[in-house]
């Protein structure tokens, strides 16, 4: 069985700093695993080369058996992969909650098409899961923070993705908000068989609910679980 | 109604009742992609572009629109090459032109207000041609929104969300400036460039002050953009005031009025 994320020796830099200089890390299919690092590490990044938005100068990735150096568009590998990102939209942007979930869903409908009932019926089923449904008709700029967050992981899980992205998804958030999160991150993952890729600063945090856990120090990866 | 049976008067109607509608949606996407810096970059192709049909004795003005066709073509892949912001590079470009066009104009020897003539426009002076192109480029903008607005929603939104979910989120992002590029030299044309603002962005900054939804902004900019484009042109004629001042005239009470509107629903709000 293929790895769903495999990263081997994976270099990276920006501009002419190095981010990343011999990332080792591999999640199996439903496996939970967390990176952990102080801010600045390159957790983040670590994240965009798993979804291809950053190429690595060396090194291989491989995404659900799939070596990304070697493909040409990634759209197709993206709708697989639901992330949800670390900074909210701060932009006053109209969109409604409902519609914010239902973008999840725009990767896979093809273009042109409008979306169908059973994409509303999944966007309003990962609403529920997440705990969101009942301020569906708000505007996402009007939500605090940690709404926000809860808005983009059900967005993200509204794809039905085989891979989901986590990045420092307990940001905003007070200590119980964030067990909260983190518990309902676990249960979808189980249920719905993901498999998941958190990073955050908080080891204590994540330790509980993974099953890998990596630690990201001066641009290397170490197995500390 | 007699001012109707003026051709000039029915060709302006004609380009107000498309380019109304169709140009405010353009602001639209001018503000959520922060790209104002292009359309300052553009007015400066294009006097570029101007400089140049005079020295080659073309129409200054068709070089112009080229030009400014050429780059908003090219700036898109050129500023993902340079891992450069576009507007970023459009400041570049804006100075890069200006400079060029006056180096131009100076050894060239040309009359600068011949050169300066692209910046002005008149929808007064529009030709079957001239209403031709409005029409087909503001088929285009709509026929645009209405088919990709699911994705054209999740790029305004968010680029990597788009991206994310697995949109081909650059191509539609070239082909948003690519069409920003398009409307504005035809905009150039109607109302001249430094004049542009009244068609694209005043109505699209008014609507969004008052929307809740990416489908009511583009209404109420369409509406706002038609709105000034009409009572502008009646109103300049009847007071003896340039149009193009008028239209912006009318476009800047419309944003006011969204302003007080906008404060009087938010304060209904609170104390509901």
């Amino acid at each position: 069985m293929h790895h769903s994320v495999e990263l081997m020796d994976v270099h990276v830099r920006l501009g002419t700093i190095r981010i990343l200089s011999g990332v080792s890390i591999e999640a199996k299919p439903c496996e939970f695993i967390s990176i952990v690092g102080a801010n600045g590490t390159g957790k983040t990044t670590l994240l965009k080369v798993i979804n291809g938005t950053l190429r690595p100068f060396h090194g291989r990735v491989s995404v659900l058996g799939y070596d990304l150096s070697r493909l040409r568009s990634l759209n197709f590998l993206r709708r697989e992969i639901g992330i949800v990102p670390q900074r909210s939209n701060s932009i006053r942007f109209p969109l409604r909650v409902e519609e914010a979930v239902l973008m999840g869903r725009y990767g896979k409908m093809g273009l042109v098409h409008r979306p169908r009932k059973e994409d509303w019926s999944k966007a309003f089923e990962m609403m529920e899961a997440v705990g969101i449904k009942s301020f569906c008709k708000k505007l996402v700029h009007e939500l605090s923070g940690g709404e926000q967050q809860k808005v983009a992981l059900a967005r993200a899980l509204a794809q039905e993705p085989l891979i989901l992205l986590l990045d420092e998804p307990t940001t905003y958030l007070d200590h119980s908000a964030q067990s909260e999160i983190m518990e309902i991150i676990h249960t979808l993952h189980h249920q719905r068989e993901l498999t998941t890729v958190l990073v955050s600063h908080d080891a204590q945090l994540v330790e509980q609910y993974s099953d890998k856990i990596y630690l990201l120090k001066e641009g290397k990866s170490h197995l500390i679980k | 109604m007699e001012i109707l049976n003026f051709p000039f008067m029915q060709h302006a109607l004609v380009a107000i009742l498309f380019a109304g509608v169709a140009f405010p949606i353009i602001g639209v996407f001018i503000l959520y992609l922060n790209l104002i810096p292009l359309r300052f970059a553009m007015m400066h192709i294009a006097l570029l572009g101007g400089a140049i049909g005079l020295y080659l004795k073309v129409d200054p003005l068709l070089l112009g629109l080229l030009c400014c066709l050429f780059s908003s073509m090219a700036l898109g892949p050129l500023s993902e090459k340079m891992k450069l912001g576009v507007g970023i590079l459009s400041g570049y470009f804006m100075t890069l032109t200006l400079a060029l066009a006056f180096i131009l104009i100076y050894k060239a020897d040309i009359h600068v207000l011949e050169a300066f003539n692209i910046l002005w426009g008149n929808i007064l002076s529009l030709t079957i041609l001239d209403l031709m192109i409005i029409g087909l480029i503001s088929l285009m903008v709509l026929a645009m929104v209405f088919l990709f607005f699911k994705e054209i929603q999740a790029i305004l939104y968010d680029r990597e969300i788009a991206m994310a979910v697995g949109l081909p989120e650059k191509t539609f992002y070239y082909v948003t400036i690519f069409m920003l590029g398009l409307t504005i030299a035809v905009s150039m044309r109607m109302i001249g460039a430094l004049l542009i603002d009244a068609f694209v962005l005043l109505p699209a900054m008014a609507a969004t002050l008052i929307s809740k939804s990416l489908k009511q902004t583009f209404f109420f900019s369409s509406l706002f953009g038609l709105l000034s484009g009409l009572s502008g042109l009646i109103l300049s004629f009847f007071l003896d005031i340039p149009t193009s001042s008028m239209i912006i005239l009318v476009a800047s009470l419309i944003i006011a009025g969204c302003f007080v509107l906008k404060r009087w629903l938010f304060s209904y709000e609170k104390i509901r």
